[in-house]
């Protein structure tokens, strides 16, 4: 983990959040999509903590921080930053990504919430730099998220011209029913189709998201095995070195620290 | 210049500068943010253990305050066997002395791990976590029995708002040196609207540290103060030294801003 200053060389106002492009060569080289980077979020001692952000956009010298809208305090001072400043972060925090060597295809999927993605920093945008890594390494990619509204969505510009899109609206996540069968909105619908097809699977969304996938996973692949889809564990940090455990989850292994294990996991730590 | 804090032990615990890791900052000595190295410390603290594993506080542990934060962990640690196994070969081959912290919530237990840790030469000495609210009499009790059950210097972390009236029984049962202290019991919301309980993190908890530094220095009694709570830059920590402190501890320092420990470590050791 490094901390270092970054410049924010270029702000974009994206619907109802801002994008902030900040430069910092050593930490941009040592960043791999799905790890955070904590970013101090204001002067002195208010806030005292950082917020945390999972970059939605990786460059060799550079990326790029999704800031939600809201009232929390250190968005509101990120999103008033003026270009040219100076922002103090410390990263990257845990393990991120990592497409299994000899896989040709890759399936993305997406939640987005943006009720709760602001604490945690965690957002489907976060999956944007494995995509584009991984159309870029020649994979095929299919990439399906969902949202509680269309301008919720990733617009479809954003993604390499080559990855297949699928898109789904669902206002809310009916109540989860222990047994029940599995749901067939949302990303859930295209899972049937695409799981036979995939290799890989990368996933960021909540843990019942998860829940759906895996119980989605079983029944089109006959099992689940360890290794085949990845997922980021929504979580804000505080030290990101595994000494406040402020961080910890109960997976299927026990209570763990995220910023140590993942936050970018294997489906069956959350849904064994 | 040296710190001693076991000057009427006959084991020494000297510290080679007047800045401690305090409980838990760097975990077992194995979670170090960027820069961090034991050579800026006179000291480190481990987090605090018990004598059985404690899953601690379910997950949904932090809310942020004004200037400071809420940890509530619950001492969450594998207990102290399984922390000895892991970890007491490492410490043996750090520079500085090591001192373990017994988690407040299993006092009838200290005893009994400070006799397993009379003999491990990785541990320089023990920090008691006394709770808010114990009684005089509790810490008596409480610093006798582990004074009993070893000679290794003995640290014991007062609750600052108690640290005045708890500090005499401390030292008269048995105590090298007093922490303090922990922070005011606070409780918040976290991010997912639940209300947690846990000592004050952070420079909003300094007032309260300074006023029971000052309070318990102001007693005369025959052993050092260490400053704990809050310290966050050079002018906090001269203001406990001026009150009586001798050392100071960090921790949520090196956690939010490890470069500003950095430099006050390097501040502390010029001065």
């Amino acid at each position: 983990m490094l901390q270092t200053t970054a410049t924010l060389i270029e702000r974009r106002v994206v619907g109802a959040h801002q994008e902030l492009h900040l430069q910092a060569s050593a930490l941009a080289r040592s960043l791999t999509p799905g790890q955070a980077v904590l970013v101090k979020a204001g002067w002195g001692s208010e806030p005292y903590l950082r917020r945390t952000f999972y970059p939605v956009g990786l460059a060799d010298e550079s990326w790029i921080l999704r800031v939600p809208p809201g009232s929390d305090w250190g968005h509101a001072w990120l999103r008033a930053a003026a270009v040219g400043a100076a922002l103090d972060c410390l990263g990257p925090v845990g393990i991120g990504f990592s497409v299994p060597a000899g896989a040709r295809n890759l399936l993305c999927l997406g939640e987005e919430d943006p009720a709760s993605a602001g604490w945690s920093g965690a957002s489907a945008w976060a999956l944007l730099p494995a995509i584009a890594q991984a159309a870029r390494s020649g994979l095929a990619v299919t990439f399906a998220m969902e949202a509680p509204t269309p301008r919720d969505l990733i617009p479809a510009h954003r993604l390499p011209a080559a990855v297949e899109y699928h898109t789904a609206i669902r206002p809310r996540r009916p109540a989860a029913r222990p047994g029940g069968p599995a749901s067939i909105e949302g990303v859930p619908q295209f899972l049937p189709e695409l799981l036979p097809w995939a290799d890989a699977v990368l996933a960021i969304g909540s843990r019942a998201f998860y829940g759906e996938l895996a119980a989605t996973a079983r029944a089109a692949r006959y099992e689940l095995v360890h290794g085949f889809a990845q997922i980021l564990y929504p979580t804000a940090f505080l030290c990101g070195v595994g000494a406040c455990q402020a961080c910890v989850a109960d997976l299927t292994t026990g209570r763990r620290r995220i910023c140590q294990r993942g936050p970018v996991l294997d489906l069956l730590d959350v849904a064994g | 210049m040296t710190t001693e804090l076991a000057s009427h032990n006959k084991h020494s615990l000297t510290l080679a500068a007047p800045l401690l890791a305090g409980s838990g900052a760097v975990g077992y000595a194995d979670a170090w943010p960027p820069g961090i190295t034991a050579a800026m410390f006179g000291a480190l603290v481990t987090s605090p253990v018990s004598w059985r594993p404690r899953r601690g506080h379910p997950p949904g542990r932090l809310a942020e305050t004004p200037a400071s934060f809420i940890l509530a962990t619950g001492d969450h640690n594998p207990g102290f066997r399984r922390v000895i196994d892991d970890h007491a070969l490492d410490w043996r081959r750090l520079s500085v002395p090591v001192i373990m912290a017994l988690a407040g919530s299993t006092v009838e237990d200290w005893d009994r791990i400070a006799a397993h840790l009379e003999d491990e030469p990785a541990i320089a000495g023990l920090e008691l976590h006394v709770a808010e609210g114990a009684r005089p009499v509790d810490v008596a009790n409480w610093v006798s029995a582990v004074r009993r059950a070893t000679t290794l210097p003995l640290l014991v972390k007062l609750p600052s708002a108690q640290a005045p009236a708890l500090a005499t029984p401390a030292i008269q049962a048995g105590a090298d040196a007093l922490v303090v202290g922990a922070a005011p019991l606070a409780a918040a919301l976290t991010a997912a609207g639940t209300r947690i309980a846990g000592p004050l993190a952070g420079p909003a908890a300094f007032p309260f540290t300074l006023r029971a530094v000052a309070a318990v220095a102001g007693l005369n009694l025959p052993a050092p103060v260490i400053a704990a709570g809050g310290i966050s830059r050079l002018a906090d920590a001269r203001l406990c030294f001026a009150a009586g402190a001798v050392a100071v501890q960090i921790r949520s320092l090196l956690w939010v801003d490890p470069a500003a420990a950095v430099q006050l470590a390097a501040d502390l050791a010029s001065r």
